[in-house]
């Protein structure tokens, strides 16, 4: 059962209010009954008149409590911060949310984690490093941390899951329409596996000023923030100033000098705010987590020790191969394959291959 | 007076017996067709009466009815003027002997009394052989492409005066049959078709034409713009097997039908290569129309059917290719008539990966956004995707690629190849419907390529690690089943399912990312 306090926080969160707003008409209330604020003249003071009309307009007791009773049956949390489960790590920051849907495993965001950050569309260099930083992380045992949306955050979560770590997922969205769309099933995998958490009513859509905001519990959850690859026009810029702000530790992962995806990670770490990151182990060994065994060594046949080899000094495309490993194509198709499914090499788009 | 004389007409892609009754009678002068003819039928009154008075011969001021029998089946095209001037002829007794009552005439008359050539002549001979009509006269034009069709007496004429004089046994020299021509003596000489020997690079895309004309598997190429992946395509064609005559007739057959035949040459020797642009219209795909005429798909009947761009073709025009792509033919049904035509060819398709086409490039970047790139991919259905066994991508190759002086492999080298898994592939098909890998069904699926315990568990690895879809499994083993027979196995081995399963790109996670 909910408290009074709590369905006033639900109630609220559909109208869009400034944090500071829904603590002053807390404040401001003896009894948390809705009809209190549609008539408590120090309500009237603090919301706008539209926001008022919006709100007693939309008001009906009965649709509110059948709302709650369905998220809740959709197995929807309602978090807020008067519950003892509401995250630890945001209770004390300045802007934090009051009232926070989730789905999943609520412990993960009070474990020892990672943001991970960067660019809605990743060049291969930028796919290869998320990849390899988020398997090794999420195997020693760092919760990742990201917005579900395309490019660094979607990779960061799949690769988190696939090595069978724990990922936390903030999205910009209610739970009914996440964005990009085609994001669903990998938030329900989420929901699942980890920890899915909004600060918006389900169907709420997102907007464009919604991914900044949530960008400040993607920073606000993380103990340090990683950023894998992202350029100066990128919302990543909004994650490393809350991080800041918050005073988090700010890894990031230099990149190509030519390269405007990778200008703020490279002028981060110039001006000395971020860590200069240079393998998962660092930020393993920073939070004392422990580091993965060595891989077992492969056994690999000729061929395929030719083509590791050729790959060692970085990407490389097939013809390339072809042409210096003179394999005939179809034993060089295959091995490639074979080396993928066993998980050395990846490829990436364009007939390009390289090691994980 | 009344005569009567054959003559044939075209449905679809068969030839049907025509008779041409004509009856002159006295009276209110007149002349009327009847028997469901098209405008060109009706208008071939003027052609007839001209060609007739310019040769020389009297027509008469009476009352003229032309019937077309059977009177029940629309009649298309000038066929039939050649078979109403001797019709009328006869009828007025220019034409004395009874010699015209043995043959079959077509053609279409020029006002000065020539013959023109008319489309559709090879399939009307083939029909006509079959219902057991032998003797023909034909316009001297279409002489080398009836030239394939043997056990027949056709003789061609270029103008009426010699078809009157040859019916009425007025020539000072006998008139010489048409000579049978074989197919073989034609097949021999090529055209000059581009050739593997000059694309440089791209070998995993060579590859996989490769396995595509071994196995006749539909083939999709991803890559940016400027790749090479036009090019590939029109040398894919020069890899196929050969024609063989009967796939040469029907080939024939229907470009005749569409009007589109080389008459210097008569029959097609090779595999046609088809590419409409992307603003092609469905009914020029899949042919119809008021006079229906097979449409490209149809043209590229035993040959390629080449689809540049393949997301910009409107959706609908590719959810056409649907049936033709399953059953190797297209039936289309218009208010008054449903004509079936054969469309039993091998789909190459080539599209960007981004409405930029610079998505996963080295050296330029995409300006796509996800959402684009998604919606741009999505534009092709699954329904569709599923019939496409090989998805390869190409790349643009690289300056030094370009100018190296090694020698590429040419075409007839791959062809050798190519044929000797077609060989393999009609002995294990002899006693079914198909004959390549590609059309395989699933219970045959499951008989030819039965896998071994390493190869279960490597799909089952491929399966879960890189992500593929469920349709993905049977298109895998039936391309791996072409690769086995390219290399000469019984049993489809490891490292023909690892290679089968690198042309699976776009079933694979990250694609759209």
């Amino acid at each position: 059962m909910l408290s009074a306090r709590d369905r006033l926080l639900v109630f609220m969160s559909n109208f869009e209010l400034s944090i500071k707003k829904q603590e002053m008409i807390l404040e401001s209330l003896d009894d948390f009954s809705v009809d209190s604020v549609l008539s408590n003249p120090v309500a009237l003071q603090i919301l706008t008149r539209e926001e008022l009309h919006k709100m007693a307009e939309s008001y009906d007791r009965h649709a509110l409590d059948s709302a709650i009773e369905n998220m809740q049956k959709n197995g929807i949390k309602l978090v807020t911060i008067f519950n003892d489960d509401y995250p630890e790590k945001l209770k004390d920051l300045p802007d934090r949310p009051l009232l926070l849907y989730a789905k999943g495993d609520l412990s993960l965001a009070n474990k020892k984690s990672i943001g991970m950050v960067g660019t809605r569309m990743p060049s291969n260099y930028g796919r290869i490093v998320a990849e390899k930083f988020a398997g090794k992380l999420a195997e020693s045992g760092l919760v990742i941390v990201s917005g579900l949306c395309y490019g660094i955050d979607e990779i960061s979560h799949r690769k988190t899951l696939e090595s069978g770590g724990k990922t936390i997922a903030v999205v910009g969205s209610g739970f009914a329409s996440i964005y990009p769309a085609t994001n669903a099933v990998l938030a329900e995998e989420i929901a699942q596996k980890g920890l899915l958490l909004s600060e918006y009513p389900p169907s709420f859509k997102a907007k464009r000023y919604t991914f900044p905001r949530r960008n400040r519990i993607i920073a606000g959850l993380s103990d340090g923030v990683l950023i894998v690859e992202a350029g100066f026009k990128s919302g990543t810029v909004h994650t490393k100033e809350y991080a800041l702000e918050y005073g988090k530790d700010i890894f990031a992962v230099p990149g190509n000098i030519t390269s405007s995806k990778s200008e703020l990670t490279n002028a981060l770490i110039k001006s000395g705010q971020a860590e200069c990151t240079l393998s998962p182990n660092e930020i393993i060994d920073f939070y004392g987590m422990k580091k993965t065994s060595k891989q077992k060594v492969a056994v690999l046949s000729f061929d395929e020790q030719n083509i590791v080899s050729l790959l060692q000094d970085g990407e490389k495309d097939f013809d390339f191969l072809a042409r210096k490993s003179k394999i005939p194509v179809n034993i060089l198709n295959s091995c490639l394959t074979t080396l993928e499914i066993r998980g050395l090499i990846r490829k990436l788009p364009a007939q390009t291959y390289a090691l994980v | 007076m009344l005569s009567k004389v054959k003559s044939f007409g075209l449905m679809g892609i068969d030839g049907f017996l025509t008779q041409i009754e004509t009856d002159i009678v006295g009276g209110v002068p007149h002349f009327d067709i009847v028997g469901l003819g098209d405008t060109a039928v009706k208008e071939a009154k003027e052609r007839v009466k001209s060609a007739i008075r310019n040769s020389g011969f009297d027509y008469p001021v009476k009352h003229y009815t032309i019937n077309l029998a059977p009177a029940d089946i629309k009649k298309e095209g000038p066929f039939y003027d050649l078979g109403i001037a001797v019709g009328i002829l006869s009828a007025t007794k220019q034409i004395k002997a009874k010699k015209y009552e043995d043959f079959v005439f077509i053609g279409e008359l020029s006002l000065d009394g020539s013959v023109k050539k008319v489309r559709g002549v090879l399939p009307i001979l083939i029909s006509a052989r079959k219902m057991g009509y032998t003797k023909f006269i034909l316009p001297k034009e279409n002489s080398e492409e009836a030239k394939f069709i043997d056990g027949m007496e056709i003789y061609t004429f270029s103008h009426l005066v010699d078809i009157v004089k040859f019916l009425n046994d007025e020539n000072e020299s006998p008139v010489e049959k048409l000579q049978t021509k074989s197919f073989d003596e034609v097949s021999k000489t090529h055209k000059n078709r581009l050739d593997f020997e000059n694309v440089k690079g791209q070998a995993q895309a060579k590859r996989a034409l490769e396995i595509a004309a071994a196995g006749g598997h539909n083939v999709l190429m991803i890559g940016p713009p400027g790749s090479g992946k036009s090019m590939l395509a029109k040398c894919f064609a020069g890899i196929l097997p050969d024609l063989t005559f009967e796939e040469a007739l029907e080939v024939t057959k229907i470009h005749s039908i569409a009007g589109e035949l080389d008459l210097k040459t008569g029959i097609i020797t090779e595999r046609p290569f088809r590419s409409p642009h992307h603003t092609a219209s469905i009914v020029s795909m899949t042919g119809g129309g008021t006079n229906s005429k097979p449409g490209e798909i149809s043209l590229a009947h035993n040959g390629v059917l080449f689809l540049d761009e393949f997301p910009e073709y409107s959706r609908s025009l590719i959810e056409t290719l649907r049936q033709p792509l399953e059953d190797g033919y297209i039936t289309i049904a218009r208010a008054n008539q449903t004509v079936t035509y054969p469309a039993s060819f091998t789909l190459v398709a080539s599209m960007n990966p981004c409405p930029c086409g610079n998505y996963g490039s080295k050296d330029r970047e995409c300006r796509c956004s996800p959402a684009q790139i998604h919606k741009y991919l999505s534009k092709i259905s699954g329904p569709i995707m599923d019939r496409i066994d090989i998805q390869v991508e190409v790349d643009s190759v690289s300056y030094r690629d370009l100018n190296k002086d090694e020698k590429e492999e040419s075409s007839a080298e791959i062809k050798k190849r190519v044929d000797r898994a077609r060989e393999v592939q009609l002995e294990r098909f002899k006693n079914s419907k198909n004959f390549s890998n590609a059309k395989m069904s699933v219970p045959q699926t499951k008989k030819f390529c039965s896998l071994s315990k390493e190869c279960q568990s490597l799909m089952e690895q491929a399966f879960n690690s890189l992500k593929l879809s469920a349709r993905a499994h049977d298109r895998i083993l039936r391309v791996a089943r072409t690769i086995a027979d390219l290399d000469g196995e019984e049993n489809i081995l490891p490292q023909h399912l690892a290679e089968a399963i690198s042309y699976r790109g776009l079933d694979r996670k990250y694609w759209s990312v």
